[in-house]
């Protein structure tokens, strides 16, 4: 690709600083000025599809806090619920901003999902693609008393008598719906899957000893864990966390199930956006990853960042949305047609 | 005293001039986004977060719940003076208060309704002091049967909220209920009556119906007078709440304060269902239930003081076990999340001094959300005296911008316009708009909570009579339809002994 004319002199002078980072410069304390030609002007939109709390919400809120505090970013971030039409509210808002540099959307899990579940046309694939960089993990809870102790114990049980075993979760289609789905697939069982409104309504009919099973993130089952409210069987992710509240922990693959799921977020711009501005969500984003107060941020919560550069996330998004699709399908839920 | 301790460690903590200052800046904040449709407390405690990222988590805490809880006081002056909900809780209140005030009595409806918010703000504070523990397990008991029991009740008691036939209530229900209807379906997630729009696929929003039909609509009818309804001629003095107000209303607060704290403990049903079915058993209660929907103080008093309760009975679950028990307190704990606290069962014990930081500062929120609108009822109540027609284009903007402010489109502010088209039919057809507006509010949890339920008894109807909760609400339900119909029964037997048959034979159609 041919730089313009104005990208030139920008290129030059990240790759500095790249080099000065390279040479031991402190990274973090990297002054914003040094690409403040390339940045867009004036405040920019972080647009997310939750309602204010949610966790992509709080995600980009904390992001937006750093990256201005931090001046990695100059431009006031500001984050924006556009909520409605499971995130397609948000993600029509930005779709039709072609070209707009003063504009993101945050990506999570039903900018893929519901267009595979409602059948409409895609929509991660017409986005500009600029990085993933947040990733959670899940874990498999049962009622403390409960009789199974291990995954398999688990499946057993399901297996004596179809859609014995009842599953909470947050709405059809959900991250929790899905996960529930690779169980079933995974021990060839049938679960009774009951979506909730939402995962603190799935929590409340969990903790009221209504249902046996449930999907949360580990933030949200530590302190359940702590106070002898749940136990925890399984960990979704390929390895064991390294966290120490977490390791002794055994992934479901451990136990001989190969059920992998997680959450991941990031950023998008709307179509068309300049490589240019690209080019300065994928630097200041970086920046952001290496930022030690993020990091610890995230660690709190049990999450990970780890960055899908710009340059790679176009391929990540593509096998993210063929799992979905595929697992959707098998689930019954996906309207789309499939993918040649 | 344990809890005591704790509270008077909370008190120190809550008294500090920051602290103090916090709860100030957020119960004002709370008033004010209370007072503006379309905006209600979680929105604008969300709003409000990044606001609070440098402060101290207690400090936070204090102004996001203010914000949270001034938000129910506030709604009522817009309910009252325009008619238009300032909050979804605050829809009884626009029945009722906005009769109150074109009788000239708005003064009384304000200050009734901040009494009694206080009241059971404070009442409900208390509760949270001794009994958080206890009433955490409590608010486990109620799941998915529960809830479309307790739905189920407020869709029966409608029958009784319209002023005239019963039918023409049930009408409005229905029509609710078709409402309701539309978006997605919750249990398996397909679309339903959205053809094909994109805005629909989470159902018809309840504020943008509510606006509509109580707001617009009325303004509406005010257009085919001919500056009939002339300014409410009322002097200051008059609008201060009297003795023989106050002797109305005292018992309406008590039963609403303890409606709203049982019902906001219940993670998923909220202040609003704490209000509607306040203002239901209300009805039932007051020795002049034919005043309802014309003006009846203890009305307000019990929709407001249980809206107020509620929200502070939500604070149980988030604080007790982290589990949000309304949308408000979903930001909350988000807060709590973003501040690098983890909620959960063990944050009672973790964070004392943040807990009961955090109750100590709703004991002083209260007090202070008293004397900010005791005092100044009558101020605000005295802005109908500005004649009707020039508060109409005010009213109409406020009520747009509201809607337009609920997810930021056009498309909810057309929705608005049409409703108001509909409450407008609604009243030339003479019937009610409340029991639309709650059947609008109480479908979806009617609906989820019965599939739910079913699902969780693999579908056996018998857990609806199980579960002992769920007993005493199934024979509420039962008693709720069968009384009536019981003293209709009495009522034309002695009838029928006092051989009046054939008077009967005419008034009953």
């Amino acid at each position: 690709m041919i730089p313009s004319r104005a990208a030139r002199p920008l290129h030059l002078r990240l790759k500095h600083a790249a080099l000065a980072a390279a040479f031991g410069a402190a990274l973090v304390a990297a002054p914003a000025a040094s690409h403040a030609q390339a940045a867009p002007t004036g405040p920019i939109e972080i647009t997310t599809g939750t309602s204010p709390g949610g966790t992509p919400d709080v995600l980009m809120r904390r992001a937006a806090k750093i990256l201005n505090e931090q001046k990695i970013i100059a431009n006031p971030l500001v984050v924006q619920n556009r909520t409605g039409g499971s995130w397609m509210v948000a993600a029509n808002f930005v779709m039709a901003k072609k070209g707009d540099r003063n504009i993101v959307l945050c990506i999570a899990q039903p900018i893929l999902t519901t267009p595979i579940t409602q059948g409409l046309p895609t929509l991660y694939d017409k986005l500009t693609p600029i990085s993933m960089f947040i990733q959670g993990d899940l874990v498999l809870v049962v009622q403390p008393d409960s009789p199974v102790k291990d995954l398999k114990q688990l499946i057993a049980l399901a297996g004596q008598r179809e859609r014995s075993v009842k599953v909470a979760g947050a709405q059809s289609g959900s991250t929790d719906h899905m996960v529930s789905g690779l169980v079933e697939k995974a021990g060839k069982v049938k679960l009774n899957y009951v979506p909730f409104d939402g995962g603190g309504a799935a929590q409340a009919a969990f903790l009221g000893g209504n249902v046996d099973l449930m999907t949360l993130t580990p933030s949200e089952a530590l302190p359940l864990v702590k106070g002898g409210k749940a136990r925890i069987l399984a960990i979704l992710s390929t390895e064991r966390s390294p966290a120490p509240e977490l390791k002794d922990i055994p992934t479901a693959k451990e136990q001989g199930y190969d059920i992998v799921w997680g959450q991941a977020w990031g950023l998008a711009g709307p179509p068309g956006l300049d490589a240019e501005t690209v080019k300065f969500w994928d630097d200041a984003i970086a920046k952001l990853v290496a930022n030690p107060e993020w990091q610890a941020s995230l660690k709190e919560n049990f999450l990970r960042s780890r960055m899908v550069p710009a340059a790679e996330v176009k391929p990540y998004m593509q096998k993210l949305h063929d799992e979905h699709l595929a697992l959707l399908r098998d689930l019954g839920l996906a309207k789309q047609p499939a993918v040649q | 005293m344990d809890a005591l301790a704790s509270l008077a460690q909370g008190f120190s903590v809550a008294m500090t001039p920051t602290n103090l200052l916090f709860v100030l800046i957020g119960v004002t904040l709370g008033q004010l986004i209370g007072a503006l449709p379309g905006i209600g407390p979680s929105a604008g405690m969300a709003l409000l977060l990044p606001v609070t990222f440098g402060l101290e988590p207690v400090t936070a805490l204090v102004m996001l719940s203010g914000i949270m809880y001034g938000g129910m006081y506030g709604g009522t002056l817009t309910s009252v003076l325009v008619n238009v909900p300032g909050e979804a809780a605050s829809v009884m209140t626009a029945v009722d208060g906005n009769q109150l005030a074109r009788q000239g009595r708005a003064g009384q409806a304000l200050a009734a309704a901040a009494i009694g918010s206080f009241l059971a703000g404070i009442g409900a504070v208390t509760a949270l002091v001794f009994l958080t523990p206890a009433l955490s397990a409590f608010a486990l008991g109620f799941s998915s049967p529960e809830y479309f029991l307790l739905a189920l009740l407020g869709i029966t008691a409608t029958a009784s909220l319209g002023t005239g036939s019963a039918v023409k209530a049930m009408i409005g229900a229905t029509l609710g209920l078709m409402i309701a209807l539309v978006g997605t379906d919750p249990i398996q997630g397909t679309s339903r009556l959205t053809f094909g729009s994109l805005e629909l696929l989470e159902g018809v929003d309840f504020l943008p119906v509510a606006i509509g039909v109580f707001g617009i609509a009325e303004i509406l009818v005010s257009m085919e007078q001919t500056q009939a309804s002339a300014a409410v001629r009322t002097r200051l003095r008059d609008m201060w709440l009297t003795r023989k107000d106050w002797v109305e209303c005292r018992m309406a607060m008590l039963r609403g304060g303890v409606i709203g704290f049982v019902i906001g403990l219940m993670p998923g049903a909220g202040p609003t269902v704490a209000a509607l079915l306040a203002y239901v058993v209300e009805k039932k209660a007051s020795p002049h239930p034919e005043k309802f929907g014309h003006g009846a103080l203890d009305g307000v008093a019990a929709a407001e003081s249980a809206n107020n309760s509620a929200a502070h009975g939500a604070m149980v679950p988030m604080l007790a076990l982290g589990i949000p028990g309304s949308a408000s307190t979903a930001v909350l704990l988000a807060a709590l999340v973003l501040l690098g606290i983890r909620p959960g069962p063990m944050l009672l014990t973790e964070q004392a001094d943040l807990v009961w930081g955090l109750i100590a500062s709703m004991f002083i929120g209260n007090v202070i959300l008293l004397i900010m609108n005791l005092p100044l009822a009558p101020l605000f109540a005295s802005v109908l005296r500005i004649p009707y027609s020039y508060l109409v284009p005010g009213i109409l903007i406020v009520s747009l911008v509201g809607a337009y402010a609920i997810s930021l489109s056009l498309f909810n502010v057309g929705l608005t316009l049409f409703f108001g088209m509909v409450g407008y039919l609604m009243i030339r057809a003479d019937i009610p708009r409340a029991p639309l507006v709650l059947a609008v509010v109480l479908a979806p949890l009617m609906e989820s909570s019965l599939r739910q339920s079913l699902m969780l008894s693999e579908g056996s109807p018998a857990i609806f009579v199980q579960r002992p909760l769920s007993a005493v609400l199934a024979l509420l339900v039962i008693g709720s339809l069968a009384l009536p119909l019981f003293n209709f029964m009495l009522a034309r037997r002695a009838a029928r002994r006092a051989g009046v048959a054939e008077a009967l034979s005419h008034s009953s159609d």
